[in-house]
């Protein structure tokens, strides 16, 4: 005999002395018959949990006083007449009732014991965050705005409004009245600032076929776009710096490609002019990948 | 013989408990075999066979071997009396399902 075995005949026993001492014996005996006719563990255990179960029962039916009992033929009143159904001990919906109950309270003591936590920390992160440095694009300096300001040709004249010349009247037998001239006119006009005509520089004569720095792998990748990139570039159209990307075009290849060009096309710049004459100035363009078809 | 049948409280476990037994009046069944006819759980069968015989539709008795013999504790037969019979049949017929052959 298992354990398990062992046991169930064990509950049927402690389940037989819990009915009223008048069927304590006999039901001890029968249930332990009946034991005796099942095989498996299982098949046993449930039996003595069912003896259990029924030990309830069979105790609440005793405990109602029966006003008669049945002799053959004669009148029968049973003592659970007020009840109308049987419940069985493991029916379809108690099982479903213990199984939800049992989810909730594995669920319950998992979060509140820390279990969980472990079942967490084992699996792999779902996702990877990369904290990427954030670097503010330098923004580029403009070209000064070319206004179209014609000169100012004629000059406006503020006049100051005086009072009028006091005149005082002589006395009989002179002259005349004697006029005291007013201030004169103050000229308060500050001369205008000088005209400026800019022009702004960018790729001149000679400067790189931008095919040339197309980069092959974005090429086969069909990957285009056009990126900024800010030159300094002196008076003779050389750079007087390294270039940089302040706006990219999205793919780091076709960035490096743009840093390639502007590199490549130093000497061939066309400087920026102020009235004619070239300055040393920075200023943007843009290059532009794209796949003829 | 209505008001009989009015008193003993009729469930659908009752009600295959009495089938099994019908299926062959004269025959004594324990436990275990209407356990194992009817489908029934141990905690439903044992108290509805008792309030049977409490009711006087089933009749019991030990059965007759020396347990010490067979290795085994007695088992409990139970059979229907014959008003128990007869009460049996009448519901079944109540609920138009007649008696099983």
């Amino acid at each position: 005999m298992t354990p398990q075995n062992d046991l169930a005949q064990r509950l049927i026993r402690r389940a037989a002395r819990n009915v009223p001492p008048a069927l304590a014996e006999r039901l001890d005996e029968e249930w332990s018959a009946d034991l005796a006719a099942r095989s498996g563990t299982f098949s046993r255990l449930r039996l003595a949990i069912g003896c259990w179960w029924a030990t309830g029962v069979i105790t609440r039916d005793v405990a109602v006083p029966q006003v008669a009992t049945s002799g053959a033929g004669g009148s029968v009143r049973t003592p659970l007449g007020g009840l109308h159904y049987d419940l069985p001990l493991l029916s379809r919906r108690t099982v479903t009732f213990l199984a939800i109950a049992g989810v909730h309270v594995l669920l319950i003591y998992g979060f509140t014991s820390g279990i969980a936590q472990h079942v967490v920390q084992s699996l792999p992160p779902l996702t990877h965050a990369v904290v990427l440095d954030e670097t503010r694009p330098q923004r580029p300096a403009l070209p000064a705005p070319t206004l179209d300001v014609k000169p100012l040709t004629g000059r406006i004249d503020p006049r100051i409004l005086l009072p009028p010349p006091s005149f005082e009247f002589p006395a009989a037998g002179t002259s005349g009245p004697e006029i005291k001239a007013g201030p004169e006119v103050i000229d308060t006009l500050p001369q205008p600032p000088p005209v400026l005509h800019r022009l702004a520089g960018g790729p001149g004569r000679g400067f790189p076929n931008t095919d040339d720095f197309y980069p092959a792998a974005s090429r086969r990748l069909a990957e285009t776009g056009a990126a900024t990139v800010q030159v300094c570039i002196d008076t003779q159209g050389r750079l007087a710096g390294d270039p940089v990307i302040t706006q990219s075009s999205g793919i780091v290849r076709l960035d490096e490609g743009a840093l390639k060009l502007a590199k490549a096309g130093s000497g061939h710049y066309r400087p920026t002019t102020e009235n004619g004459q070239p300055v040393s100035s920075c200023y943007p363009y843009r290059i532009r990948f794209r796949l003829d078809d | 013989m209505g008001r009989q049948i009015r008193d003993v409280r009729m469930s659908l476990q009752t009600l295959r408990v009495l089938e099994t037994f019908l299926e062959n009046p004269m025959t004594e069944l324990a436990g275990a075999d209407v356990h194992k006819r009817g489908e029934l759980a141990s905690g439903t069968l044992y108290p509805i066979l008792l309030r049977l015989e409490t009711a006087g539709w089933f009749v019991s008795r030990w059965e007759a071997v020396n347990p010490a013999h067979v290795g085994r504790p007695r088992r409990r037969l139970y059979r229907l009396t014959p008003s128990g019979l007869a009460r049996a049949s009448e519901v079944f017929a109540s609920f138009g399902r007649g008696v099983p052959a």
